[in-house]
């Protein structure tokens, strides 16, 4: 990979849609595969993403300039780690209005940081007018809907534009019954010693393995859709 | 050789942001490749030449020896562009002063591109001013700037009042300096580069520098708005029209 490191941003401007999960997965992907990581939280108040990754996450805010500066100085900094950040819906437009605003995705690459956005696709109009919005003003990130098939096994792909090579990433079905294991803090889908500490039946355990290896496919696929896009673009424009 | 243009950036009051307009006026010119210098009046101090120190010095326009060294030069300087931050007050007096050593005459004849940007304060009073300088200027480039660089209130003033101002004077423009984050404005301050240098990450002896992105995103976006009305008006065909035509016909 060309890109030296990665920021993720997980986006929607709806609540409960399974951002904070789509964000813990990422973020023990990436530990599963031995990079350093570090979660941003850009949620109001509850914390969720904090109780299970304590060690990782940054509680951030950008409603004011020193909170601005506090996250995005960071983001851009040169520190060999991989970067996720679970955007609350409530941060939506300010985030992104920020983001445009400063130049960031440029000064990421500029830096050799690759950033992609993470969309949760749901069939409302605003989700789609948000995802438009973000297609046509960060034309240098990896925009790539995500189908949150708990959410429903409707596809909603004719509302939601791909960019070429760009892929959906699925995030299938959990049996319901095994949604309280991961749901329950400490738990860690980087960590195979704490599903015996956590006290997770066998079954159980195995189950929600096979789930992750399906998921971790998709993200190993994500990131090869963009080192393609990238090696693209570099012999495109021969630099 | 084409011909030399004189840039008076001028306000009747202090404190509305005269100097920040020619910091961007030089930042613009010098992104154009436009050789440019710049004479600061507010003689002793000098904050124009705090951020430009190479370009800059510090004159006292109402004196005569001062006043050859701005005009007597024109000609034979390098620069092409000559941007004169006019001290607070000495608007009226600096364009009496030019007429009286025959520069408006010349500018009139075509001799010499003459600009002049009158940097709005808040207040009415500055209006009235406007229909002073009307009286000298004739012909004369006039841009009006409105400034809201530290200001997030907009100018209290009644829209027919100041048309009937802003009418006085033929062929004036408007130009809107946006706001830019107060935080981002003092660092650039704190640092004394120029805005250009800024963005870049840059110090003022062109060092690696380490300022915050945030801030440098601001400023950039800020400074990309404040040159983007600086195009609309045409600046750069103003004063260097040869120029601009030469990199029409390259890029055609």
């Amino acid at each position: 990979m060309s890109f030296r490191s990665s920021i993720t941003i997980v986006a929607s401007p709806r609540p409960r849609v399974g951002k904070t999960l789509l964000a813990r997965l990422l973020a023990d992907f990436h530990r599963h595969e031995g990079r350093a990581v570090a979660t941003f939280d850009l949620n109001a108040g509850d914390k969720t993403l904090e109780h299970f990754l304590p060690e990782q996450t940054t509680t951030a805010s950008i409603r004011d300039i020193n909170g601005q500066i506090a996250l995005f100085d960071r983001l851009v900094a040169d520190e060999n780690t991989t970067k996720v950040i679970d955007l609350g819906h409530e941060s939506f437009e300010s985030f992104f209005a920020v983001t445009h605003q400063i130049g960031f995705v440029e000064e990421a690459r500029s830096r050799s940081i690759g950033v992609a956005i993470l969309f949760t696709m749901t069939p409302d109009k605003t989700s789609v007018e948000a995802y438009r919005s973000l297609r046509a003003r960060f034309s240098h990130a990896t925009l790539a809907p995500v189908h949150n098939q708990m959410l429903g096994p409707a596809q909603h792909r004719d509302k939601y534009p791909l960019a070429s090579g760009s892929p959906v990433v699925r995030i299938p079905v959990l049996a319901p019954g095994l949604r309280r294991y991961i749901e329950t803090p400490p738990f860690s889908f980087a960590d195979a010693q704490l599903a015996d500490t956590a006290g997770i039946p066998v079954s159980a355990h195995v189950e929600i393995q096979r789930w992750l290896r399906r998921i971790y496919l998709e993200f190993r696929e994500l990131d090869l859709r963009i080192l393609l896009a990238d090696l693209r673009s570099s012999i495109r424009f021969g630099s | 050789m084409a011909k030399p243009a004189v840039i008076l950036v001028g306000a009747d009051k202090g404190g509305v942001g005269k100097t920040t307009v020619a910091r961007t006026l030089i930042d613009y010119f010098g992104a154009h490749q436009t050789p440019t210098r710049a004479f600061d009046t507010e003689s002793p101090r000098g904050t124009l030449k705090r951020f430009h120190p190479d370009l800059t010095e510090v004159v006292d326009v109402t004196a005569v020896a001062d006043q050859m060294k701005i005009f007597d030069t024109l000609g034979s300087a390098d620069a092409k562009v000559t941007v004169i931050d006019v001290r607070a007050g000495l608007l009226s007096s600096t364009l009496q002063a030019l007429t009286d050593i025959g520069f408006l005459e010349s500018a009139k004849k075509g001799q010499i591109t003459f600009a002049v940007f009158h940097i709005l304060g808040p207040s009415i009073a500055s209006l009235e001013e406007i229909a002073e300088t009307a009286r000298v200027m004739g012909d004369a480039n006039y841009f009006l700037v409105k400034n809201f660089i530290n200001n997030t209130t907009f100018f209290d003033w009644d829209p027919a009042t100041y048309n009937s101002y802003f009418k006085r004077i033929k062929g004036a423009e408007e130009i809107t300096i946006p706001k830019l984050n107060e935080m981002a404005y003092e660092q650039v301050e704190v640092a004394s580069v120029p805005f250009v240098s800024f963005v870049g990450n840059k110090g003022a002896k062109n060092e690696a520098a380490n300022y915050s992105f945030v801030l440098r995103g601001y400023v950039r976006h800020w400074l990309g708005n404040v040159w983007g009305e600086y195009d609309r008006v045409k600046l750069v065909d103003l004063v260097a029209p040869k120029m601009e035509s030469n990199v029409r016909q390259a890029a055609g």
